[in-house]
């Protein structure tokens, strides 16, 4: 068997990438708004998460290279489509609407904190000790989204906020879906924490600036993207993080 | 990067109090630096607002050919540090329109003459940026380029100006670290990762020459620009000092100067070796005359890439209108730090 096979076998290895590929997927579809936000400070603001998240993703990958004898860029970049665990949130296009994009990212920072937190009482303390210095930086951003989620609540952002929110909500719940080879009560009840505290936490904001969203755990049939199954917009996505190390495969860049 | 502005301003100081103007000259000429509160000639005001708005310009416009990069990163190191770049350019143009506010001049303002066109940004950001290794080549020559004019410029006088030109050379430092590295990379790399740095540098190395403006017009050391140390030195001084720190630097790394043809895209279509590029007994590098027409074509809005760059400026304008308007509207008008 080979060590990406190892890894892809490994209930903790495929918690670790649920929440290292969101981070990725979202650092990189984000890349897409760094200079040209909405307003300057926005934009930088923006840059800075998306740094936060991209080399969040980098230390749980070189964790998990380190531990299956793998190169973090290859585990970031040359698994095959269906052997990533991100969700179907992180991914969907935002087609520049910033609203979408705002939203996207707070859904997400409010399912990577806890969900950083629950990785981080694994058997390993290295990768406790990882998760436990992302999480705290998970949590700056936190603070920083709910705020801008209040400030958009009155006035004109209000509509455009909660056509986001609306069309999101769905995807948003794939964030709990249960990755392959997790299938197990300990892992579905751990999950079903997270998501009480998400869904307090979410809706405690939501209900502040006067949105109001629905939601749900996802049925076990919907199977979406954490057991592999892919929108085609990841699959070009995939492919455009892909595009300079396909001209030259091995070269080193 | 950042661009090199070359203010060209309608002045006239004998509209001035003769006394005050003496006054001020003298300050300069001591050395004291120039703070927004003080009496400033008119055409000192202007100039040193539209050299700093151009420069603001120059930086959120240069952002854009490399922030497209940043999805097609072959590392997760090197999409670190290209979004990383990236920001400090847009931190760049952001401290540069503070700096400009004070002169007199909204933000709004600001940004809206900028996708109208009635202002302008650097000119090198007009060219295309079609491979990985242009984005190598944008950090070590246009970088390398902006370094060695703001430089200077942190010499000037206007207090405002000259202090963020200090705190945006140190990050321009790193840019120019990482451009040399991506580009040492590439050129130690594979055959065709050495062609394609090598038609990188070909598109790259005309656009850095006109980097530093058109050749001086006699006299420019005694005119207000450089009397009122808004500028240092001469944008010729300038050039050769790039030409001799970065031609024999591409040819250590095996990259060969080239004069070259290009077509309306901005890509090469002949090229031959630039047989001047070498140095004299002074050691002053030689280099083939840029052809000026081109640089007065690309300036008047007519080169490769300018409708594209002004387009995206202006649909992020447009796009980012309503979340300006939410935020006026509400308690205040600035966005909450990061
Ligand atoms: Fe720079
Ligand atoms: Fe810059």
């Amino acid at each position: 068997m080979t060590a990406m096979q190892d890894m892809l076998n490994d209930p903790v290895a495929n918690f670790a990438l649920s929440i290292a590929d969101d981070l990725l997927m979202l650092g990189h579809v984000q890349g897409d708004w760094t200079g040209i936000g909405p307003i300057l400070e926005e934009d930088i603001a923006s840059s800075s998460m998306s740094q936060d998240d991209l080399s969040h993703a980098l230390m749980l990958f070189e964790h998990l290279g380190n531990r299956f004898g793998l190169d973090a860029d290859v585990i970031a970049y040359e698994r095959s489509p269906e052997d990533y665990r991100c969700c179907d949130l992180v991914t969907v296009p935002d087609e520049f609407d910033w609203a979408v994009a705002l939203t996207r990212r707070w859904f997400v920072a409010h399912w990577a904190a806890p969900a950083l937190e629950r990785l981080g009482t694994s058997d390993d303390d290295e990768l406790n000790e990882r998760c436990r210095r992302l999480r705290s930086e998970q949590g700056l951003h936190l603070s920083y989204l709910d705020d801008w989620m209040r400030r958009l609540g009155a006035g004109e952002g209000h509509d455009r906020m909660q056509a986001a929110m609306t069309s999101l909500a769905p995807q948003a719940c794939m964030l709990f879906e249960l990755p392959t080879g997790l299938d197990d009560e300990d892992h579905r009840s751990r999950r079903d924490e997270i998501f009480e505290a998400w869904s307090r936490a979410t809706t405690a904001v939501l209900t502040d600036a006067g949105f109001s969203v629905d939601l749900t755990m996802p049925s076990e049939e919907h199977i979406g993207g954490r057991r592999g199954a892919h929108a085609k917009h990841f699959v070009e996505q995939h492919t455009e993080m892909n595009e300079v190390r396909c001209e030259d495969p091995g070269a080193s860049w | 990067m950042s661009g090199a502005a070359n203010p060209v301003m309608p002045i006239d100081p004998c509209q001035e109090d003769p006394e005050k103007l003496a006054e001020f000259e003298a300050n300069i000429a001591n050395g004291v630096l120039i703070e927004p509160g003080d009496w400033m000639p008119e055409a000192y005001r202007v100039g040193m607002l539209r050299m700093s708005e151009h420069h603001a310009n120059s930086e959120i416009v240069g952002a854009l050919p490399e922030g497209e990069w940043i999805t097609r990163a072959p590392s997760l190191r090197r999409k670190l540090a290209l979004t990383a770049k990236v920001q400090d350019e847009v931190g760049h143009g952001q401290m540069l329109y503070r700096v400009s506010q004070d002169l007199g001049k909204s933000r709004e303002d600001m940004l809206r003459d900028l996708c109208t066109g009635k202002t302008k940004y650097h000119n090198c950001f007009n060219y295309p940026a079609p491979t990985w290794a242009d984005i190598a080549m944008i950090q070590w020559l246009i970088d390398g380029a902006a370094i060695m004019n703001q430089k200077t410029l942190a010499d000037g006088a206007y207090g405002p100006y000259v202090r963020t030109m200090h705190r945006i050379n140190m990050e321009e430092a790193f840019h120019f670290k990482s451009g040399e590295d991506m580009v040492l990379t590439l050129m130690s790399g594979t055959k065709k990762q050495k062609q394609m740095t090598q038609e990188a540098f070909d598109r790259w190395w005309g656009p850095s020459i006109m980097f530093f403006g058109p050749p001086d017009k006699p006299g420019c050391e005694d005119m207000p620009p450089m009397r009122w140390r808004m500028k240092i030195e001469t944008n010729d001084s300038l050039r050769q000092r790039f030409v001799n720190r970065f031609a024999p630097a591409a040819r250590d790394l095996g990259l060969v100067v080239h004069v070259c043809e290009k077509n309306e895209e901005g890509f090469v279509t002949q090229k031959q070796v630039d047989e001047l590029c070498t140095p004299d007994e002074d050691g002053n590098w030689g280099f083939t005359t840029p052809n000026w027409d081109e640089f007065f074509k690309v300036i008047r809005g007519n080169g490769p890439c300018n409708a594209h760059r002004l387009a995206l400026r202006r649909f992020s304008y447009e796009q980012g209108a309503w979340v300006r308007r939410a935020i006026a509207s509400g308690d205040t008008t600035l966005p909450p730090a990061a």
